[in-house]
């Protein structure tokens, strides 16, 4: 700590107000911590100056406080002291990604009978990168296995594959030879399974499975908002400041081969049997979602997480307004207490518009 | 069409593929692991043309010479000892006169030869007569000429040269550590003579600088080392644990020119050069890599530099 020095954030620990109370959120290394907004206001003012300064500038009165302050932000790598404070530039917020759609989620069940492999080299011209294909009421293996085949032989853009299904005998036979033929399938989610297991990416495997006894039925378990999701990077963190953080350069296909943002979004933009991708994802209709970043929506915006946060348009606080909070966030920012959204009374009428009674969400 | 020589393994050249084809850039991809044919490189009076892995190189509008060299000596060659030695050594010589060749003719960025002949005294001797401040540095075979050196600083450092020492034998295996602070036991340790050893006066440091060069563009960071004793004397002595602060930094505009003026000397059109600010407010060159990694640098600071590469080659 040198008092006499001026003192300066680190840029990639960048400071975001709440309504109650703001976070730090450290995108260099995954680490957000709360802070009061006294201490947010202390450092947004006052940044360049010597703590000498800043102590004086207070009379002297809070001398105290300000050093229990600053040896944590110091404790923490989250400010250094320089005299060169000005070769510092502030952080660019641009998001930028080389692709025309990034990830693309395909939904699969008993009576889908859209042409898959279709869909992928049309991805493919679109430059997808990311793939989460979920089976909700059994497990098609077969379309599984042709898709991962398909995209290894035709050296496909869509390098990182996620598969949700449920549980079935003779399955973890299956990850592990799945697994050796195919080094783009990222991440497995098993639910309905007799135990809850993880397992880890391992050496040379970059394979991460997942088993829970948790029950998916359909889409509708889909977009809630937990902390355990929360993500504090350079890439999350500026496509949220700047897009959607779940719609934004997202195409999927419902069970019913429907094209739409999201599976369980009420609008669709025509089958995929008589529709090209290419001609949806230029509509404006389409991409307009991806602009509703953190910062428009109504209580979000007042709030600390905003932007390490998980985004949900399907499912919305009041279904009649497009920039109405997540439903199945239980968070409240103004008094920064966390309570089971489904229990929340104020939000019963959206539940039943929604016919939410009965899911069991996703964790 | 744009030609780009890599490794199949580079991450940044992955990332700026991904940009040409967003821009609808042409390229082709050559790598370095492959045995590439060379079907013809043919002089005379009246013209000289070459084409390589049946690639008309008269197509080609820039090269982006991203990492290592071309390989034309079939794999089967590759292990027959001290035979293999001389072909290597003939290859050589024609890769960097094909680089030469190159150059005399089309937009071509990066340098294999600049990264084989990345020496590090030559560089030294460049920065200063840019204006630039270089460490006290000392090259020597004497003990008695060390310990001079030793004495009339505070602490001294020692690097290599040129290459990091890598030897494995059946009873020995010998790797570099890097730059490392020279002590009074190391000292004592030493004969009267020895092969040179390269010297350095240790610098106080408050950050490093590491500056990605492209094409008259700067793109620098600064890395907050010094917290880390494992990073104190070399921030390469990564700590992947809690990693090193790195931040978008703006070199001083005099730094900048006296920098250009450097790699037009060197004849260096992109690479990446490094710096370290000290604690009584110096900015003192170190060194530069002329093939070095940028990916760490455009991630941290949110640069985009692999896009910045990509539209380079959109005006070609």
């Amino acid at each position: 700590m040198k008092s006499n020095i001026p003192f300066k954030l680190f840029v990639n620990c960048v400071l975001v107000k709440g309504a109650n109370r703001s976070t730090i959120c450290d995108l260099q290394r995954n680490d957000v911590r709360v802070i009061p907004n006294d201490l947010h206001d202390l450092l947004a003012e006052n940044e360049g100056k010597t703590i000498d300064e800043i102590k004086k500038q207070y009379g002297n009165e809070f001398d105290e406080i300000i050093d229990e302050y600053f040896q944590f932000l110091y404790y923490n790598e989250f400010i250094f002291f320089s005299k060169q404070v000005d070769i510092f530039p502030k952080l660019s917020m641009e998001w930028a990604d080389s692709t025309i759609i990034n990830n693309c989620i395909l939904d699969i069940d008993e009576n889908s009978n859209y042409n898959i492999l279709n869909v992928l080299q049309q991805l493919n011209d679109l430059q997808c990168r990311y793939l989460e294909i979920r089976n909700f009421k059994s497990a098609k293996i077969e379309v599984i296995s042709n898709v991962l085949k398909f995209l290894k032989e035709s050296e496909s853009s869509i390098q990182s594959v996620e598969i949700l299904l449920p549980y079935f005998n003779g399955i973890e036979l299956w990850i592990a030879s799945t697994q050796e033929k195919y080094v783009r399938l990222h991440f497995v989610r098993v639910f309905k399974s007799p135990f809850n297991k993880n397992i880890a990416p391992k050496g040379d495997h970059k394979l991460h499975v997942m088993f829970t006894k948790q029950d998916y039925q359909n889409e509708l378990c889909c977009g809630k908002i937990n902390q355990s999701f929360f993500s504090a990077n350079m890439l999350a963190f500026t496509e949220s400041v700047n897009f959607n953080s779940c719609l934004n350069k997202k195409l999927s296909i419902d069970r019913n081969g429907n094209i739409k943002n999201c599976p369980s979004m009420q609008y669709g933009f025509g089958s995929v049997a008589s529709t090209k991708l290419k001609s949806v994802v230029t509509k404006n209709d389409f991409t307009k979602v991806w602009n509703i970043s953190k910062d428009k929506i109504s209580i979000c915006k007042d709030c600390e997480f905003r932007h390490i946060c998980t985004d949900c348009r399907a499912y919305l606080e009041n279904p009649n307004d497009h920039l109405s909070k997540p439903l199945k966030c239980g968070y409240n920012p103004y008094t920064s207490e966390w309570s089971d959204w489904s229990k929340n009374p104020l939000k019963k009428e959206a539940i039943s518009f929604y016919n939410l009674q009965a899911v069991t969400e996703k964790p | 069409m744009i030609l780009l020589i890599s490794s199949k393994y580079d991450v940044s050249t992955n990332n700026v593929v991904r940009w040409l084809n967003y821009y609808g850039i042409n390229y082709v991809r050559l790598n370095t692991e492959d045995f590439n044919p060379l079907n013809h490189f043919s002089l005379s009076n009246k013209s000289s043309k070459l084409t390589i892995n049946d690639i008309d190189i008269s197509t080609i509008t820039a090269v982006w010479h991203r990492r290592g060299r071309l390989r034309h000596v079939p794999n089967s060659l590759n292990n027959l000892g001290k035979v293999t030695d001389y072909l290597k050594k003939e290859e050589d010589s024609l890769v960097k006169s094909i680089e030469t060749y190159l150059r005399s003719t089309k937009k071509y960025i990066g340098s294999y030869t600049s990264e084989v002949e990345n020496y590090k005294l030559e560089h030294l001797m460049m920065a200063k007569e840019c204006g630039l401040n270089i460490p006290n540095s000392i090259i020597t075979t004497s003990k008695k000429d060390l310990i001079g050196f030793y004495n009339s600083h505070s602490q001294i450092i020692s690097k290599d040269l040129r290459y990091p020492i890598n030897i494995k034998t059946s009873d020995v295996s010998i790797n570099s550590i890097g730059t490392f602070k020279v002590t009074d036991e190391l000292i004592q340790g030493l004969d009267e003579q020895f092969a040179p050893i390269y010297a350095q006066e240790y610098i106080e440091k408050e950050f490093e600088i590491r500056v990605f060069y492209f094409e008259r563009r700067f793109f620098s960071m600064g890395i907050f080392s010094q917290h880390d004793e494992q990073t104190q004397v070399d921030y390469r002595n990564y700590n992947t644990q809690i990693p090193n602060r790195c931040v978008p930094i703006n070199l001083p505009l005099d730094i900048e020119k006296q920098l250009l003026s450097f790699t037009d000397k060197i004849k260096l059109n992109t690479g990446s050069i490094d710096f370290i600010y000290s604690t009584d407010e110096r900015y003192i060159f170190l060194e530069v890599n002329p093939m070095g990694q940028f990916d760490w640098l455009s991630k941290n600071c949110n640069y985009h530099i692999e896009r910045e590469i990509a539209k380079e080659f959109m005006e070609v």
